[in-house]
């Protein structure tokens, strides 16, 4: 397709240049955790200079002010998935095994519920967290993060579902399966790729979800994000930390997408393009 | 889907599909049902949180009235849609470009595709952190480079200028979502099958038309669902905000989502934040049902 030499040379300029413009701040970004202070914002920008583990010592090390909030969001992000897993495989397959009378607009109202705004549900949430003595708790963060994972999850589980052939499954029951049999010894084995991948990602938009643990978490509780935003709080913006912190929690989402490269674009669609 | 169970003989009663499905529809009707008519009943009282632990008088529609009258509704619904569109028209846009650049198999293409992603895994609060960063007066990356193309900038910075901080709050954004939409086409283009395009190339068609009379109507499915689904997300954006301006200078970056949080969470008006979700939920649905409409209509 592309064999003359501009044009090839072309292509890996635009190459190069989109990647600078979308990797290049990330990159700087990470620099600024490791950064001596004095040179957070010298411009022209500093780019040699000795790294310091200061801010990441701060966060994660000694005495390590992150630390606990990155089990947090470890435990938050893990709940999530493994709470949303009972309601939405069940409904997952037999969303895609049974023609049942209005499928299409059950699959419709999951996808509206994946599209609404979370912030319309912050200050009910958070106040009702209170009356019921919930406010501060795992379980009321990884409660509410169903709103998403069981519509997110039904929606990219079906997909995979949908891809094992059906046949499998009968030809076990003529041969006098039980129900149970067929389940555990078939069709799980046969789904559990797309489990694994639909839950790496429902962990990863677990993980990415701010706006819950903001109004429900407490000064214990805090996620990875929500204790990175404190720092703005403090006297003066405390850049070093703020870049370490929040370093540590883009690693994760990143190297779960890349690790799940070819199903990017069919998790980040809920499904409905394969990648 | 090539074939379902139900319409071959089975031994399974009917109401083992809805034993599956409805422990999920129980739980999601519970978590979304109780803060809807929470907030429903509360946007008809006087409520400051600060003032009492339980709602302060019945007020009937002046919830309401003051939402839509003081123009806190109509000015961030106004700044909502405007970088609604625009950031979806533009992050689609580019999305296209990248992805007709990524097609090109050239040595390296494939390792630059699985790393252009890399901005959208991120969470949109740290998108915030970091361009807070970079658009820092003080020696930020942005500011600098601007003023060394010799663009002259805001003295008060990019995100104190009223005339400018919306558009820096959707510049973080489109940073963030043209990966998504690059990958996404990409995976689109890749599906039209080749011997349309070739049969195109030898009727000479210019890349133009190809584009615009063959590749982009052969994606149109694709296109349309992930445009649907950054519209939603782009029409509820509060992190971004939250971190880079908190809806200031003034109102200026104050979106529907960001108010919702402000007027509730940091003035604790409660009862006029209620009003101003029940208008936005209404909004919202009004959306949700004409885009799925559009885009999925051919769903199954």
């Amino acid at each position: 397709m592309t064999r003359s030499v501009p044009a090839k040379a072309a292509v890996y300029a635009l190459m190069l240049l989109m990647l600078v413009v979308f990797i290049g701040p990330i990159f700087w970004f990470v620099l600024l955790a490791i950064r001596p202070a004095d040179t957070f914002f010298t411009m022209p920008p500093v780019t040699a200079f000795t790294p310091i583990w200061d801010s990441v010592n701060y966060a994660f090390g000694d005495p390590g002010n992150n630390l606990p909030q990155l089990l947090n969001s470890l435990i938050v992000a893990a709940g999530a998935v493994m709470l949303n897993l009972p309601f939405s495989l069940p409904a997952a397959y037999a969303l895609s095994r049974f023609r049942i009378k209005g499928r299409k607009h059950l699959m419709m109202w999951y996808l509206g519920l994946l599209m609404a705004p979370p912030v319309a549900f912050l200050i009910p949430y958070s106040i009702l967290a209170s009356a019921v003595g919930l406010k501060g708790s795992y379980f009321s963060m990884i409660l509410i993060l169903q709103t998403l994972t069981i519509p997110f999850s039904i929606w990219l589980l079906r997909s995979f579902i949908d891809e094992v052939p059906v046949e499998i499954e009968e030809a076990a029951r003529v041969d006098g399966a039980s129900t149970a049999t067929i389940i555990g010894r078939i069709v799980l084995p046969l789904i559990l790729p797309g489990v694994i991948v639909t839950s790496m990602f429902a962990f990863v938009f677990s993980w990415n979800n701010a706006a819950f643990p903001l109004v429900l978490s407490n000064r214990e509780t805090a996620t990875l994000p929500v204790g990175t935003l404190r720092y703005f709080g403090t006297a003066g913006v405390t850049w070093g930390f703020i870049a370490a912190a929040a370093v540590a929690a883009m690693i994760p989402p990143m190297l779960i997408f890349l690790a799940l490269d070819r199903y990017v674009v069919r998790g980040l669609t809920f499904g409905s393009v394969k990648g | 889907m090539n074939s379902t169970l139900a319409h071959r003989p089975r031994r399974l009663p009917a109401f083992i599909p809805w034993l599956l499905i409805s422990p999920s529809i129980i739980l999601l009707v519970a978590l979304i049902a109780f803060p809807l008519l929470f907030a429903l009943k509360n946007s008809f009282y006087f409520w400051n949180l600060q003032m009492s632990p339980t709602p302060m008088g019945f007020i009937g529609w002046g919830n309401y009235e003051m939402a839509l009258s003081g123009g806190f509704f109509f000015g961030a619904l106004l700044n909502t849609l405007l970088i609604t569109v625009v950031g979806t028209a533009i992050e689609f846009t580019l999305g296209l470009a990248i992805a007709l650049l990524l097609v090109h198999k050239v040595p390296g293409m494939n390792m630059t595709r699985a790393l252009l992603i890399m901005p959208t895994t991120i969470a949109p609060i740290v998108v915030g952190f970091l361009f807070r960063y970079m658009y820092d007066p003080g020696g930020g990356l942005i500011p600098w480079l601007l003023t060394s193309l010799g663009i002259p900038l805001p003295p008060q910075g990019i995100l104190g200028s009223s005339t400018t901080a919306l558009w820096a709050v959707l510049f973080a954004d489109i940073w963030q979502w043209t990966p998504f939409f690059a990958i996404v086409l990409y995976a689109g283009l890749l599906s039209i099958p080749p011997d349309i395009i070739e049969a195109a190339r030898i009727d000479k068609a210019s890349p133009w038309a190809m584009l615009m009379r063959i590749k982009i109507p052969l994606i149109k499915k694709t296109a349309m669902i992930v445009i649907m689904l950054r519209f939603m997300q782009l029409f509820n954006t509060f992190d971004l905000v939250l971190v880079l301006t908190k809806g200031g200078p003034g109102a200026s970056t104050r979106t529907l989502g960001y108010s919702l949080y402000q007027y509730g969470l940091v003035d604790f008006n409660i009862g006029l934040a209620s009003a101003m979700t029940w208008l936005m939920v209404i909004v919202v649905n009004a959306i949700i049902a004409l885009l799925v409409f559009f885009a999925f209509k051919e769903f199954d």
